[in-house]
């Protein structure tokens, strides 16, 4: 599916190879692939490309229910409690509330199998590997009689198609680690990350500061063995992020006590006057990793 | 909703709270606004002091989350209400991350207004502890939504400040206070007393994030993949979304756990205004920590 163009043939979307499907006025779901690329040191998908997922999902059915109304992401909430080792995840929303300035959406995400079955289906009650909510603001429409017509018979179904990652997602979207201890890490805003205002897309900025956020909890932390994976994300969106590079950097509020590690990372949009985009809580737990094998 | 807009704080049917029972003192939190430099085009910063008074510490050995929470809600969303004036905010959502359980106190607060929108502004609140050499204690950001404020007087002396309110004698615990139904299990109850609603009438945002806590908590003891049977647990990150105002009352919390790991529930919950045709007024998650 495009809109105007979007998003691009060469896009993080397209390489993620989302299948989506609206199943109502207010429901959608949308899936992808596990594969390594997406994965992080616990063997699950990542809290950031799961945050893509379900702002994906939240969008599609955001758009449907706003028409000819559009929308921004105005903030999204994820808590991962299990590894999503796949082989697919699936991340499943429904619209909450709709008000006059905002819509609130729910989304589950559960691990699927190939043709999007219910893993776990045969116990009938499927459990899902995360939770999520968003808060859509409402854009008002410039031109009531939006020319974007909305097929009106359910289900719905495309797919973001493209080539696939042939390397991790972070080196996909050219992010660099500038310093570990201040979780400075750097994105080039360029076409493959971006949504349809032109600006980077929601889940990808949740990428970013999850990145950021486990660069600055691990060098907190020390050497010890243990790697950093980030369960929960409650990000606030403020600007939108066009200009680039998006520069991050992040305050740890605790570096291990209880077990649970948290951070809070701030995303400054540099080449846009430096202006604050976007903010994310961050929380994580450790794995520990094997020792490197030795002949 | 958020609470804390000053002067009125009747209810619609006429009723008068007796302020030293009002939600925002309860917990006895002071607060004072940074204004900005001279010249300065800038919203006002607010500075927040709260004891960690010993009826009110959780299990988890600080202020417990409810608490914690009903102090971020009343710190963003005065914040919010004075970067918007001559209008005022309603709160929309909270989301919180709690680093540390076991405060000694007293804590203090910070709060700036990050974003002012036409119709919508965002809040940041961080905490720390002053007892544990400033250590962090939990940062959040508050969403409000502008509202036309109608006959609702709004002056201020500024720059603002409301002093620490003194300590009562016998006050209850936050259960009592709040009025939450003894029990166990996925669902609990709060009463909504008058003394519980804010200013506009209708339950205040920290009586939901109590609420949230205490439900929260007696869910994930009493979910069946419960690793620890023996020790208890403690509220902690909290993501909430005030969806409508909850007027009637009873108000009740409906709770499942949605996963564990590594000694922590994720539990999702929505509350119902009973009495108001069982609408759901708000829904979130709440992380509940083995302690």
């Amino acid at each position: 599916m495009t809109l105007g163009g979007y998003p691009s043939d060469r896009h993080i979307l397209g390489d993620l190879g989302m299948v989506a499907e609206v199943s109502s006025e207010s429901e959608a779901r949308l899936r992808t692939q596990v594969t390594p690329h997406i994965t992080g040191a616990d063997g699950g998908v990542r809290a950031g490309v799961l945050a893509t997922l379900v702002d994906i999902v939240g969008g599609a059915i955001a758009a449907r229910a706003l028409q000819p109304d559009w929308m921004a992401t105005a903030d999204l909430a994820l808590q991962v409690v299990r590894p999503a080792i796949g082989p697919w995840v699936e991340a499943r929303g429904a619209v909450v509330r709709q008000g006059r300035t905002t819509l609130v959406i729910e989304a589950l995400v559960f691990e699927v199998t190939d043709d999007g079955s219910d893993l776990d289906a045969a116990t009938g009650d499927p459990s899902p590997v995360a939770w999520a909510s968003m808060t859509f603001a409402v854009l008002e429409a410039r031109n009531p009689a939006s020319p974007i017509q909305m097929a009106t018979e359910f289900p719905i179904r495309w797919e973001f198609a493209g080539d696939g990652l042939d390397r991790s997602i972070v080196d996909a979207v050219d992010l660099s680690v500038v310093d570990a201890a201040g979780g400075r890490v750097s994105l080039p805003v360029r076409e493959y990350v971006l949504n349809s205002f032109g600006a980077v897309q929601g889940g990808v900025m949740a990428l970013v500061a999850e990145v950021a956020g486990a660069e600055a909890l691990e060098a907190a932390q020390g050497s010890d063995g243990a790697s950093v994976v980030v369960t929960d994300l409650q990000v606030v969106y403020l600007a939108l992020g066009r200009q680039g590079p998006i520069v991050t950097t992040a305050t740890v509020l605790d570096a291990g006590s209880r077990g649970r590690r948290s951070a809070v990372v701030e995303l400054v949009d540099e080449g846009g006057a430096g202006r604050l985009a976007t903010v994310v809580n961050i929380g994580a737990t450790v794995v520990d990793m094997p020792a490197p094998a030795t002949s | 909703m958020s609470d804390d807009v000053e002067g009125d704080t009747g209810d619609p049917e006429g009723h008068t709270a007796d302020r030293r029972h009002l939600v925002g003192e309860y917990f006895r939190l002071e607060r004072w606004e940074i204004p900005p430099l001279p010249g300065v085009d800038a919203p006002s910063e607010l500075g927040g002091r709260a004891p960690v008074d010993a009826h009110q510490r959780g299990s988890g050995g600080g202020l417990r989350a409810g608490g914690l929470l009903t102090c971020l809600d009343s710190m963003g969303g005065f914040l919010c209400g004075l970067a918007v004036l001559p209008e005022w905010i309603v709160t929309t959502s909270m989301m919180a991350t709690i680093s540390q359980l076991d405060h000694r106190g007293p804590l203090r607060l910070h709060g700036r207004v990050l974003r002012r929108g036409r119709n919508s502004a965002v809040a940041r609140v961080d905490v720390f502890d002053e007892g544990r050499v400033g250590l962090p204690v939990a940062a959040a950001t508050i969403t409000c939504a502008v509202l036309d404020p109608g006959d609702m007087v709004r002056e201020f002396e500024r720059p603002y400040r409301t002093p620490m309110a003194p300590l009562r004698p016998g006050a209850p615990a936050p259960e009592e206070f709040f009025c939450i139904e003894s029990g166990v299990g996925p669902v609990t109850r709060l009463e909504l007393a008058g003394h519980l609603r804010n200013p506009w009438g209708i339950l205040h945002g920290g009586a939901v994030a109590m609420l949230a806590d205490v439900a929260a908590c007696r869910a994930a003891q009493a979910g069946p993949a419960r690793a620890k049977t023996t020790g208890s647990v403690a509220a902690a990150d909290t993501v909430l979304h005030y969806l409508r105002p909850a007027r009637v009352g009873p108000v009740e919390a409906r709770c499942q756990v949605v996963g564990h790991r590594n000694g922590r529930a994720v539990v999702r919950l929505a509350i119902h205004d009973v009495g108001a045709g069982d609408r759901l007024v708000t829904l979130g998650s709440v992380a509940v920590l083995d302690v």
